[in-house]
């Protein structure tokens, strides 16, 4: 087994080496960008097969490898455990994804952007997030930290002389370094002050720290990976960076590099610290409420197809986190089963949204590949264009809106079974607080059906409301192919979840007290939960949809109705002509919860008719613009940025532009240096 | 020579050497500063063969013959070269009158007696007493550069702190080693040039080299 793991590890660092040397060398030829795709394709595949077989090993520790550099002043420490596994899988099948479908979908970008540094980064990043998820200690996880935050920085900034891209490359920048400073301070004071000492000593030192530093750690923990993870009010950056990064860097880090925020977080909150008081709980699954659904929200009143996919992201880390949240608080009360529910609920979301988040951001990569906009209003009619495509966006869309069977119902379901656990909690706040947290996830879970039907509808649906849009093509070979695994994986996580789950229940089990043999999870086709207050089969779900889709031709064939195949225009309305500014909008099918919403949304609006010179009967043109300002850009980073520019102003008074001022400044500083010196 | 002598001389010499920077301080003629810095400059190179001869050290009198040839002939010529060229009008207007910068001066030289005398203290050489006089040197001379207003004044301060740093190295170590030393005048002479480049460039584009106008190049 541990020769097993590593030939896997070494395949892995090799694959992933191979595809960055082959983009070095060869630049943006097409053998350069196949060797890309090919050493990124074998390093997926390997962190892929390495994830499953700690996963699936009966052993715990199947690798373990360090090195130490200058007199272990510098040491990298890697291991392979089953947490980690959980994260391998996700870097694995969205990076297979990603890779597939990007070795043709760069094919644009020869001669327009750098391939060599697109191609050699596109592989650093993932070969990062695979050994930071192996680190063991605290200064492989930080280096390895960086090093993904910065070759995400710059695969964001590919498309950089499009407007916006630099601008949000800093918003992403600023956001990560926040973090980082957050996760260093953390690390020092869980570490004892050595950056070198492995998990299992940080371990043993967290659990005899004072309850001043350790809620010190968890503030820095939820600032420092929750800046990563996007929770609000940190999540600023993600719907700036990922609509302007190419759209299978989008999969790549919404799929994936987000999840590291959660993988910190459990490694940390559960694993190292080994669980906390109740209010971590309620923190965690607070932020994660309010996260979902302003998400979702903000979600809805987005008509760039990429950064309404962007919100979304922030919506499910919100779910990952209600989930994690609540486990936190049932570990607190000791339910450890329930504990084990919520986890296992929000690692299983983790894997699937990657799965569908990765799928939506490459299919909304196809289409802004064919009808070069990401602005849906500009779309519609796709589907008749590019079939594939919407039939994987589809899918991703059905995953995402937790429709069974597919892989998005069945994590939610497991986060609302923990959730309706609470009722057993024993201090009535706490078990108060979680129907909250139902009917927040339930919010949530209509708010991004509807979004997502407005997706869909309008982007592909109708007729073309472009010249664009009208003269779309399908996606190429290896795109539809990168689509179709991450389809494929929706669909098999989804059918089958007594696979997923006592794997997943066993990567969690022996931490934080919870019980070594993994939670009694009742899982054949059939899955119960601990406390055999709910169960449910996707399994038998699906057959049970097919079977009503298998007889439905029946039933209308008994119904008599008539077979013959007619053409025509949908919902005529018999009217002869139909143009496309007859078509719904996105902002029309929005509305209505704008105006339920407006207290949030705050709307601008602006109307402005022309009316004719003669009559004011006679109207020449009506101009209607509406804006909104999300409520955290208005509030809080608005006022702070102020603040920041007033302070700087203030600080130029330094610099008055007269050199003899600069000269005494110097001299005044020899002055206090020397008599500092002297007397001090 | 004995060691007595010796001391009083070094102490004698070094206090001229500080003498003609406080000169700078009351003069307002060009004329005058560059005098000041050649005479002041003649005194130092007196003052190196002086060390040379009493430590016995041969390098030290080329040391003197170079800066000789640097300070007091060569610096002095481009100066009032530089001098003529801008057509410099003698007056000289610093931000501080005359008698506070003298109060100044008097300040900072007793400032540099405070910090040198943990290095005094501990002090066998028979130089000792002359290196509070050289750090009062280098402040005087930051102050000329800080309170004057003409470029080609700011310049003659900068030498004579440069003059200043020259002689607490020679008082502290009985001059550094011959190489370094070379470097340093290399150093004085590419710093002089590029400064010179500048004045020019001041005085073509503002028709005058107050630096004052800089200011104007913030916005």
């Amino acid at each position: 087994m541990a020769l097993l793991s590593a030939l896997l590890v070494m395949t892995l660092v090799g694959g992933y080496g191979l595809g960055a040397l082959g983009a070095l060398l060869l630049g943006g030829r097409p053998a350069g960008r196949f060797i890309t795709a090919l050493g990124g394709g074998v390093g997926a595949l390997a962190a892929l097969v390495l994830g499953v077989s700690a996963l699936a090993a009966a052993e715990t520790m199947p690798f373990d490898w360090n090195a130490a550099y200058a007199d272990n002043f510098l040491s990298l420490t890697f291991t392979v455990d089953r947490l980690g596994g959980v994260f391998l899988v996700v870097i694995g099948l969205v990076g297979l994804a990603v890779t597939i479908y990007g070795y043709s979908y760069t094919a644009a970008y020869t001669g327009r952007y750098s391939l060599r540094l697109l191609g050699v980064l596109i592989n650093v990043l993932p070969l990062s997030l695979a050994l930071q998820v192996m680190a063991d200690n605290a200064f492989t996880f930080l280096l390895m930290w960086e090093i993904m935050s910065l070759s995400a920085y710059w695969l964001v900034l590919t498309e950089s002389d499009q407007p916006g891209t630099v601008r949000s490359g800093v918003w992403y920048i600023a956001m990560t370094h926040l973090g980082f400073a957050a996760l260093t301070a953390m690390f020092l004071l869980l570490a004892g002050n050595d950056l070198n000492a492995s998990f299992a000593a940080i371990r043993a030192h967290a659990a005899v720290e004072t309850a001043l530093m350790r809620n010190g750690i968890f503030w820095l923990a939820l600032v420092g990976f929750g800046s990563k993870a996007g929770i609000i009010p940190l999540h600023v950056w993600l719907p700036m960076a990922h609509p302007v990064a190419p759209s299978h860097v989008s999969a790549l880090m919404s799929g994936v590099v987000i999840k590291m925020g959660i993988y910190g977080l459990v490694r940390v909150l559960f694993d190292l610290m080994g669980g906390g008081p109740t209010w971590w709980g309620g923190v965690v699954l607070g932020v994660g409420a309010v996260s979902a659904l302003m998400g979702v929200l903000y979600a809805l009143m987005e008509h760039d197809l990429k950064r309404l996919l962007a919100y979304h992201s922030v919506e499910n880390i919100g779910i990952i986190l209600i989930g994690i949240g609540a486990g936190l608080i049932f570990q607190s009360y000791g339910m450890f089963t329930l504990a084990a529910l919520g986890i296992v609920g929000g690692l299983y979301h983790t894997i699937n949204h990657a799965s569908f988040k990765g799928l939506l951001f490459l299919a909304a990569g196809s289409v802004l590949h064919a009808a070069h906009t990401r602005n849906m209003e500009e779309m519609g009619g796709l589907i008749k264009r590019m079939p594939w495509t919407a039939a994987f966006f589809l899918i991703g869309a059905a995953a995402i809106s937790a429709l069974p069977p597919l892989n998005g119902f069945v994590s939610e379901w497991l986060v609302f079974q923990a959730l309706l656990g609470g009722f057993s909690l024993p201090v009535p706040e706490a078990a108060a607080a979680m129907p909250l947290a139902v009917g927040a996830l339930a919010l949530t879970s209509g708010l991004a059906a509807a979004c997502f039907v407005k997706a869909f509808g309008i982007a592909f649906l109708a007729i073309p409301r472009s010249h664009e849009a009208e003269h779309a093509h399908e996606a190429t070979l290896s795109m539809r192919v990168g689509m179709g695994v991450l389809a494929v994986a929706c669909i098999g996580l989804g059918l089958a979840p007594f696979v997923v789950v006592p794997w997943l229940a066993r990567s969690v089990a022996g931490m934080a007290g919870l019980p070594t043999t993994s939670p009694t999870f009742t899982a054949g086709a059939l899955i119960q939960t601990p406390l055999n207050f709910g169960s449910m089969s996707t399994t038998w779900l699906a057959v049970l949809l097919l079977a009503l889709l298998g007889l439905a031709p029946l039933l209308m064939r008994w119904l008599r109705v008539e077979w013959r195949l007619r053409v025509g225009d949908t919902w005529g309305c018999g009217r002869i002509g139909q143009t496309p500014r007859m078509e719904y909008t996105a902002t029309a099918f929005a509305e209505p919860l704008r105006r339920v919403f407006a207290e949030l949304y705050r709307p601008t609006k602006e109307l402005t008719i022309d009316f004719h010179p003669e009559s004011k009967y006679f109207v020449q043109s009506i101009e209607y613009k509406s804006e909104i300002t999300p409520v955290f850009e208005r509030g809080l980073y608005e006022p702070l940025l102020g603040m920041v520019r007033a302070l700087a102003f203030q600080v130029r008074r330094l610099q008055a532009g007269s050199l003899h001022l600069y000269l005494v400044y110097v001299v005044i500083v020899l002055l206090v240096l020397l008599i500092a010196t002297r007397w001090f | 020579m004995n060691t007595a002598l010796f001391a009083q001389l070094v102490t004698l010499s070094s206090s001229v050497v500080l003498l003609f920077g406080i000169t700078l301080l009351w003069r307002r003629s060009l004329t005058a500063y560059i005098d000041a810095f050649r005479w002041q400059s003649l005194v130092l190179s007196v003052l190196f063969v002086l060390i040379g001869y009493y430590s016995n050290d041969p390098e030290l009198y080329l040391v003197a013959v170079f800066f000789f040839a640097l300070k007091v002939i060569v610096l002095p010529i481009y100066l009032r070269r530089l001098q003529a060229r801008v057509k410099v009008v003698n007056e000289i207007e610093p931000y501080i009158n005359i008698a506070t910068s003298l109060i100044l001066a008097g300040l900072l030289v007793l400032l540099a007696y405070a910090v040198t005398r943990p290095l005094v203290a501990v002090s066998t050489l028979p130089t000792r007493g002359g290196l509070p006089l050289a750090m009062g040197l280098i402040f005087v001379g930051l102050l000329v550069v800080v309170t004057r207003k003409k470029a080609l004044t700011q310049i003659v301060g900068f030498l004579v702190m440069e003059n200043g740093i020259a002689l607490l190295a020679a008082l502290g170590t009985y001059g550094v080693p011959f190489i370094i030393e070379l470097g340093v005048f290399l150093d004085v002479l590419m710093g002089f040039l590029v400064m010179q480049v500048f004045v020019y460039h001041i005085y073509g584009t503002f028709e005058s080299i107050d630096v004052n106008q800089l200011s104007e190049l913030k916005h």
